[in-house]
């Protein structure tokens, strides 16, 4: 029963005993010492953070600033390269593509996760399985492979267009067609549900089952059970589903390569941010562009997720603020 | 009481970890490569490696590996080592390998690179080599090592010459009674799919308009060239022509759907069924046997006047980096690879037909395929129309792309044709220039 394992989890004591230290002094010698284990221990990921990560990062923003083709030395342009992105229709319609996948396609695959976890939160027959059977799809849902796979299930007269065509709805084919081909990248992604929905099922056991004694009690359907207990004691789960996938979403670049046959076309249509970003850069050269579109993207990120903080006042409720 | 504690601290814990998390991720919007160099010189032995890449297919490479053990063989000094790609993902590894100064010693090369990465101190001129005895260049057949000269350099050498042509399903033309003439014109070509469509419910082409080496044909067919040494030869005028007609002739249906064309990739349209012919370079042909259950033919290339196709003899090459250790021993290497006549049995026209004459004359093509390519250049040659090659800029294989893939916008009814003329002339202006 599920109310046994919240009873494990909440009453058992925590798994890491804290240890408050007796003195001071004694606290801060031992900390030293910790803290340096813990560094020696670190360094293997800071110094690949330091040379893959933050070098290069400063690399490219320098790059951003120049005209660079990867031969001859880089020459400051100043803004030029952000004032050319602007006004290049490609870029524009990169930045379209993106946006709509991420606006179609975050929803939707967090829908499908939050729906799927509530139906999985409850005990049943072989849960384990289902569980792992819809996670499955996550773990190797970033392969080139799926990518290929994709690109066959959606081509003219495979196996979508035929079932298409029984219903008479048929439009020869999704991968060809410049205003089908993104719908099957929304569907490749929100076919990955299962890491938000892991992350939900584990936001879900975490509901005191006393809440929902209390409303059924007070006579709430479950609509109302979900609206008024469920959605607000996840939602810093939900919070963070969305702020995590959003970022995700921006930076498609796999999928789109894969299931255009590496053109990200027809004609632009899967030319999402990223794919234009690597065209300019490594097929044709413009490194000091690619770099500049680079930071745009970062920077539109940090808008979006800045702007995700800020909204999180009005909907995310943490349990000490009711407090 | 100690229940609400504990979610209590709990949600304190996850909260702060949510912050980091979204932070941390909120970093991750970029990635850049780093070129890698060094490379080894000549071990204790006196033993010297040399790095050889090339693009293609399977069947080339598995070739080409038994010409390297035949090398390595008679060369016991000198070690190979290899490495291939397809077309699009080689050149985007060259690209990277040669900006960070470690190109390989020897790679295949074609027209379209020559100027951009000679421009760039990337590619060894090879006269030094021949001057130094290394290096033969006799016995090339049809001059066609012209083709690896730039501005008095010779930065490529050829192993095969290829010329464009016409790929045909020849069962489909048959049945609706159309047979290609040298000589015949575009209407006559024209008419020929009309007639395909009307009789075997089939599109006759499967996409002339966005193929750049076919548009060159017609332009010098009318005395212009897609390139000049260093800008395009023809104007927005003429591209509106050619792809007003091209789109009208999509709509049709006489040529293949962009729509289908894209979905059929990388299998060809012709192979697959779906149009009736195609224009490719000629050493091409060999994929359609393979690829389709049809028989296929080579046909001449439709023409303006009755009589000039505007055909040239193109050619895949060897080149070597300008910054390579040991230029003695790649240009024994590359010597040995296009004179060889046993190298020439192994390769057959797979690079296009054998480009010196003791390889010419040691294979004998056994396969109706291979015999077609041999008579088809034969043909044009003896026709007269050949004539030279262009070499193109810097930036060509940029506006190739770029002519491909906007054309293809235009088909699919994407892009109007003069916002993608526009558009061609703006992207190529700023590839040219880069």
């Amino acid at each position: 029963m599920g109310t046994a394992v919240t009873t494990i989890v909440n009453d058992s004591p925590p798994l890491v005993p804290e240890k408050r230290p007796a003195s001071a002094a004694g606290a801060g010698r031992r900390g030293r010492r910790e803290n340096a284990a813990g560094y020696l221990f670190m360094s293997p990921w800071i110094a690949g953070f330091l040379l893959l990560t933050a070098g290069p990062m400063v690399a490219s923003l320098y790059f951003a600033f120049t005209d660079y083709n990867l031969f001859t030395s880089p020459e400051w342009v100043g803004f030029d390269n952000f004032t050319k992105m602007l006004d290049d229709p490609r870029w524009q319609k990169s930045v379209e593509v993106t946006a709509k996948y991420v606006v179609i396609g975050t929803p939707l695959k967090l829908l499908l996760a939050l729906g799927v976890a509530l139906l999985l939160a409850q005990s049943r027959r072989g849960q384990g399985f289902y569980r792992a059977a819809f996670y499955a799809p996550s773990l190797i849902g970033a392969s080139v492979s799926v990518g290929f796979v994709w690109r066959a299930l959606f081509s003219d007269d495979a196996i979508v267009d035929r079932t298409q065509s029984l219903f008479g709805t048929d439009v020869g084919g999704w991968v060809g067609d410049a205003d089908w081909i993104l719908y099957c990248l929304v569907a490749l992604t929100v076919w990955q549900f299962g890491a938000p929905m892991v992350i939900f099922l584990a936001g879900l056991k975490q509901v005191p089952r006393e809440l929902y004694e209390a409303a059924a009690v007070d006579g709430a359907g479950p609509l109302r059970r979900f609206w008024n207990i469920t959605l607000p004691m996840i939602s810093p789960v939900l919070f963070f589903n969305v702020l995590l996938e959003t970022i995700h979403s921006f930076q498609i670049f796999g999928s789109a390569y894969v299931v255009s046959n590496s053109s990200c076309g027809p004609a632009d249509a899967t030319l999402v941010y990223t794919c234009y970003l690597y065209q300019k850069g490594f097929k044709e050269a413009q490194m000091g562009f690619a770099s500049a579109m680079a930071w745009m993207l970062l920077l539109a990120v940090a808008l979006v997720t800045a702007v995700l903080f800020w909204s999180q006042k009005r909907w995310v409720h943490y349990e000490e603020a009711a407090r | 009481m100690r229940r609400g504690l504990a979610v209590g601290s709990g949600n304190v814990e996850r909260r702060t970890i949510l912050k980091a998390a979204g932070a941390s991720a909120a970093a991750l919007g970029l990635a850049a490569t780093t070129g890698c160099g060094g490379d080894g010189g000549a071990s204790a032995d006196g033993t010297v490696t040399i790095r050889y890449a090339w693009w293609g297919a399977e069947e080339r490479t598995k070739r080409i590996n038994r010409t390297i053990a035949l090398f390595e063989k008679k060369y016991p000094k000198i070690k190979v080592e290899t490495d291939f790609q397809d077309y699009v993902a080689f050149w985007e590894k060259f690209q990277t390998q040669a900006a960070g100064g470690n190109p390989p010693d020897v790679f295949q090369n074609s027209v379209a690179f020559l100027r951009k990465y000679d421009k760039r101190g990337v590619l060894l001129d090879l006269k030094s080599q021949v001057d130094a005895g290394n290096l033969s260049m006799d016995n090339f057949r049809a001059g066609v090592e012209k083709v690896g000269q730039v501005d008095g350099k010779q930065l490529g050498i050829p192993v095969g010459s290829n010329t464009m042509s016409l790929v045909i399903d020849e069962k489909v033309f048959e049945k609706a009674g159309v047979e290609p003439a040298q000589g015949w014109t575009w209407d006559d070509y024209f008419a020929a799919l009309e007639k395909i469509r009307d009789t075997q419910k089939v599109a006759g082409d499967t996409g002339y308009f966005g193929i750049m080496y076919l548009y060159d044909l017609r332009l010098r067919q009318n005395g212009k060239a897609f390139f000049t040494d260093d800008g395009l030869g023809f104007d927005e005028a003429d591209l509106t022509e050619w792809w007003t007609d091209a789109y009208n002739r999509v709509k049709a249906g006489i040529v293949t759907d962009p729509k289908k064309v894209e979905q059929i990739k990388p299998k060809s349209a012709l192979a697959s069924g779906d149009g009736a012919s195609e224009f490719t370079w000629d050493n091409f042909t060999v994929r359609y046997t393979t690829e389709g259950d049809s028989t296929y033919g080579l046909a001449p290339i439709p023409t303006t006047d009755g009589k000039q196709t505007g055909q040239y003899l193109s050619s895949l090459m060897l080149s070597a980096s300008a910054r390579t250790e040991h230029p003695e021993e790649v240009a024994q290497f590359i010597d040995f690879m296009v004179h060889d006549p046993e190298v020439g049995k192994i390769m057959g026209y797979d690079r296009g037909i054998l480009a010196t004459s003791e390889q010419f004359d040691a294979y004998q093509p056994a396969d109706a395929p291979q015999k077609a390519i041999a008579q088809y250049e034969k043909d044009v040659a003896e026709a007269g129309v050949l004539g030279a090659i262009t070499p193109h800029p810097a930036g060509a294989d940029t506006v190739e792309a770029a002519f491909l893939r906007i054309a293809g916008d235009m088909a699919l009814g994407k892009t109007k044709v003069s916002d993608a003329v526009k558009q061609f002339f703006s992207e190529a202006e700023t590839a040219l220039a880069a």
